[in-house]
């Protein structure tokens, strides 16, 4: 009754089906799904002899059979899913802990790679995307002074501009001018410190928008003349210096000798970085606007600071601020005609001189993950021609190609978690190293921490490095074309296309990095090697602002002439002198006057007139060594009676006497609102002031008997050996004025350094990623060599055995790897000579294309390259020809 | 456990005795598509077991044995909340294709 022939049509129709579809199910569950198919179908038919099939449910019955070709392909894919998730793993596992050294390396490898790339993206997540404590932050703004002919930003403003900005401006919700000051503080038993402030108008913390830890800010009243003794600390100082005492809100403090009341303590963590020495203010006071700063246009020491109103956008209050800038241009075209203003937001700001350099140190990170990328995925190609014959075998038993490639990447993204938890350590390392070297004028770096958020990063980039490293050889092997290596057995290919490909790519990046490092190296040895007009070594600088107790003029040529006395008295002091406005020092005191030059017409006004105006006191040239060109220094005779004397740098004189000797000319020169009509009575030679990428400055220089300023830096040159310390050299300040306190000290090779720290970080990062690249490419070479060779022992042997002498094989195989380095090296110098542009701005005496670095960098990478062919191609030629005959 | 309407559906025509593969189908009006690959995952995760009918029966009817499916005590459990979530008489009633068919045993 079931044979074959008394079956309906249906039915056969739909145990065909079945038994196709059985084909798909897993082998170890083939036969029993069969039979339950059958089963089932036959079930239904065997039942017709008490329920007629209608021709309906016949068909219904055929269309559910094809049902079974899903049910077979869904078993097929949970039985290979879950054995094959299990079996790759610990395949992939058991071959790592099976080739611990190429393991060992490769994960070395991925941990360069992830750990520069992890560091570098937490880095920039750090400055351009992290919260910044003040609300709604990305509506605060930095104002800012930049001359527009020269393009140079960024500086500080006049307070005439500032408050014209601020009162006629109608793009803020709130702006405040920010006047850096600064106290004296003398704790009871200690020596007098002087404590970074500032004052700031009235709408300052509504700028900033957050509320008062304790205390309250400034109340209107206090905007006026006499009831302004009143601060708000910072958090910082008032935990290190009042023990973090809430009831010290409401108390007398004594700041400058005043008694002041502290009303508030700022929240922890507000930083605005304004200043040109990036100190953040401890004290702040409260601001009110004189009449003569209205005037004063042409000397830039105010900040400001302002939050955005609601749908303003920062283009339009830009385009507010230069039409507003446009205006004071015409109204006082004497000091304004080149003055525009910057709008930056404080986000940029902060991030400070970082910001320009990130996308590029981005880009070297990514390139030594390229790098690194491209050695793993050379190592598993070499690893994977080994283990062609597996492949193969595989191949032949039915594994499909999908199967294989998911292999291949299962066993990268093993090695790429191992790889990125490493590389999350060497993240942290060199974060912290990045931390402690970055320029001051950075931000935030110090808030740099492996949060979760640096981890999802990492996770990322480890994720991109596994299937970057492991999808070519995935493609590569898993080629039915691998099956030749089943017969061929291990003898197939040296090299192969693909992996000299890599080879060379990544030998033409590294040198890419390393032309990039090298040039910066260059301009960093270059820009040292200016002469800054000064001699740097074996001078001490002290700053001081000495008003308080020398009111009057008298006074202040009293103090400094006694204070400088006192400092030559010391034995090793070489020379003592002062200035008002020290060449490097961060809290610059730089004046520009409008100069009249007697017998001539007045000049056109704008920057064309202008001339920095500095007071000097004592042997202050010979102190810094700035040579005297023509005439004479200042002498004990220039004194407040006799005729005002003036000197003049050289860039002065090619500025307003070309080709004449300006030694004898009389000039009219306003400073600090008086005028004075003085001699020229000597030229000196030119010092740089704000870097040593900066050009130098005309200026003029005033005695200061004659113009008894209070702002001055003492300049102390020392013997060699001197016993002359800061502290001696303060004890000689003391004996004049014991109260008298210091802004700043360094020595004056500190203060040039200290320009130099950003270029030098930059370098620094771009050197690390450089070697990095290099030393992988190196290793790569070195990896895919001692491969080839290997794979080739055995024609060595035959070669050997019919007479080859080891210098042919040495040449042999020495030629090839140099083959592949140099094909890397031009393609690098093809991409350096299209990308070091890009390093154009960071560049200093020397052109991109600076041939000395490519030669130099070029030659490096070659002998590198060299010495990684040569290690492995010594092993063959050493190898004993009947072993190597013998071999596989 | 991945509790969908076809899972309930499949596990409430357990528990009102259609044990064989197909039979579900008719009780559920789902698809043998999607009835089989549910039934293989409730047997994986021991909401129900599974058998091969008794012999005996098979040859009196001059067919193969059928596979039979049975809820497991988990398998109830599972029902008892899938029951408060899709309130299955209603959609039961709705359910398309849902034809039960008279006891065949």
């Amino acid at each position: 009754m079931t044979s074959r022939t008394r079956e309906p049509f249906a039915l056969r129709a739909c145990l065909v089906v079945v038994r196709a579809a059985a084909r798909l199910a897993p082998v170890g569950e083939r036969d029993a799904w069969r039979r339950e198919w059958e089963a089932e179908l036959r079930h239904r038919w065997s039942n017709q002899r008490h329920h007629q099939l209608s021709r309906g449910e016949q068909l219904s019955l055929v269309r559910r059979s094809f049902g079974a070709v899903v049910d077979a392909a869904w078993l097929r894919r949970q039985v290979t899913l879950d054995a094959d998730a299990v079996h790759d793993t610990t395949y992939g596992l058991r071959l790592l802990v099976k080739s611990p050294s190429f393991t060992l390396v490769a994960l070395l490898v991925l941990a360069t790679g992830i750990g520069a790339t992890t560091a570098l993206v937490a880095l920039t997540d750090a400055l351009m995307f992290r919260r910044l404590p003040l609300p709604d932050a990305d509506r605060v703004v930095t104002l800012w002074e930049r001359h527009r002919t020269t393009g140079i930003g960024r500086e500080d403003v006049a307070p005439g501009n500032a408050i014209d900005w601020i009162s006629h401006s109608s793009s803020f919700a709130a702006a405040a001018a920010v006047e850096p000051w600064s106290l004296d503080f003398t704790a009871p038993g200690g020596e007098p410190e002087v404590f970074q402030a500032v004052r700031v108008t009235n709408r300052f913390f509504d700028v900033l928008g957050v509320p008062m830890l304790h205390g309250r800010t400034f109340l209107p009243p206090e905007f006026t003349r006499g009831n302004d003794r009143v601060a708000v600390l910072s958090y910082g100082l008032w935990e290190e210096r009042f023990g973090a005492d809430p009831s010290i809100v409401g108390r007398a403090i004594r700041l400058d000798n005043q008694p002041y009341t502290v009303v508030g303590i700022m929240p922890p963590g507000i930083e605005l970085r304004l200043f040109e020495q990036r100190r953040e203010p401890r004290v702040y006071l409260p601001k009110y606007f004189e009449d003569y700063e209205a005037r004063i246009r042409g000397t830039g020491y105010w900040n400001v600071v302002a939050r955005l109103r609601a749908g303003v956008s920062l283009p339009q209050a830009r385009s507010e601020l230069e039409t507003l800038s446009a205006y004071l241009a015409t109204q006082y075209p004497q000091s304004n005609a080149n003055i525009v203003s910057d709008v930056v937001p404080i986000r940029d700001h902060l991030a400070g001189s970082l910001r320009s350099v990130l996308p590029l140190l981005l880009g070297a990170a990514a390139l030594v993950l390229m790098v690194s990328c491209a050695n793993v995925a050379n190592l598993m190609l070499a690893r994977g021609a080994v283990r062609g014959r597996e492949f193969a075998v595989r191949q032949a038993l039915g594994a499909g190609r999908g199967r294989l490639i998911r292999q291949m990447l299962v066993e990268s993204l093993l090695l790429a978690f191992l790889g990125g938890a490493a590389g999350v350590l060497l993240a942290r390392v060199s974060l912290s190293v990045i931390s402690s070297l970055r320029p001051i004028d950075v931000a935030g770096a110090d808030l740099i921490a492996l949060d979760l958020r640096v981890a999802a990063i990492a996770f990322g980039v480890t994720l991109v490095s596994a299937v970057a490293a492991g999808l070519a050889p995935a493609l590569q092997l898993s080629r039915p074309a691998a099956a030749r290596a089943l017969r061929q057995a291990n003898t197939a290919g040296a090299t192969g296309p693909l992996r000299a490909a890599l080879v060379i790519v990544e030998v033409s990046l590294a040198l890419l990095l390393a032309v990039g490092a090298g040039l910066l190296v260059r301009s960093l040895h270059e820009i040292q090697r200016v002469d800054p007009g000064f001699a740097r070594d074996r001078v001490f600088a002290l700053q001081v602002f000495a008003w308080d107790r020398n009111t009057t003029a008298a006074k202040r040529a009293v103090f400094f002439e006694q204070v400088l006395d006192g400092m030559r008295s010391l034995p090793g002091v070489e020379a003592a002198g002062a200035v008002s406005a020290m060449p490097f020092i961060e809290a610059n005191i730089n004046i520009r006057s409008a100069i009249a030059i007697a017998g001539r017409p007045t000049p056109p006004a704008g920057d064309d007139a202008l001339i920095y105006t500095t007071i000097v006191a004592g042997d202050y040239f010979r102190a810094m060594n700035i040579p005297l060109e023509r005439g004479r220094l200042f002498d004990r005779p220039d004194s407040s009676t006799s005729r005002t004397v003036a000197i003049v740098t050289r860039s002065a004189v090619r500025k307003f006497w070309p080709g004449e000797n300006p030694v004898g000319a009389r000039v009219n020169i306003r400073f600090t609102g008086k005028a004075y009509e003085a001699e020229i009575v000597g030229v000196v030679g030119d010092a740089r002031h704000d870097g040593l990428d900066r050009p130098a400055r005309s200026e003029l220089f005033l005695a200061h008997p004659q113009v008894p300023f209070g702002s001055m830096t003492l300049v102390v040159r020392t013997t060699a050996g001197s016993p002359a310390t800061m502290h001696t050299l303060k004890e000689r300040v003391w004996a004049v004025d014991p109260q008298q306190a210091f802004y700043r000290t360094a020595t004056l090779d500190e203060l040039v350094a200290r320009t130099l720290v950003g270029r030098r970080f930059t370098m620094m990062l771009l050197t690390g990623f450089g070697l990095a690249a290099l030393l992988l490419a190196a290793a790569g070479l070195y990896g895919v060599m001692s491969f080839s060779i290997g794979q080739r022992t055995r024609e060595f042997g035959v070669r050997m055995a019919l007479g080859a002498r080891p210098s042919d094989i040495l040449h042999l195989v020495f030629r090839e790897g140099v083959t592949l380095a140099l094909a890397g090296i031009a393609l690098g110098i093809v991409a350096a000579l299209l990308f070091t542009r890009l390093l154009r701005a960071l560049l200093f005496g020397i052109s991109a294309s600076d041939p000395l670095t490519f030669v130099v960098v070029g030659l490096f990478v070659l002998v590198i390259s060299a010495f990684s062919c040569y290690v492995p191609a010594r092993r063959a030629v050493h190898a004993d020809p009947l072993v190597t005959l013998k071999a596989d | 456990m991945n509790l969908t309407l076809p899972t309930t559906l499949v596990l409430h025509a357990l528990a009102r005795g259609h044990h064989h593969g197909f039979d579900v189908m008719d009780a559920t009006g789902l698809p043998s598509g999607t009835v089989y690959p549910i039934l293989r995952r409730l047997e994986r995760e021991g909401l129900v077991s599974a058998d091969w009918e008794a012999a005996a029966i098979a040859r009196e009817e001059q067919r193969p044995p059928r596979r039979y499916y049975e809820l497991t005590a988990a398998g109830e459990a599972l029902l008892a909340t899938a029951r408060t979530r899709y309130r299955i008489p209603r959609t039961l009633r709705r359910a398309r294709g849902l034809k039960p068919r008279p006891s065949q045993s």
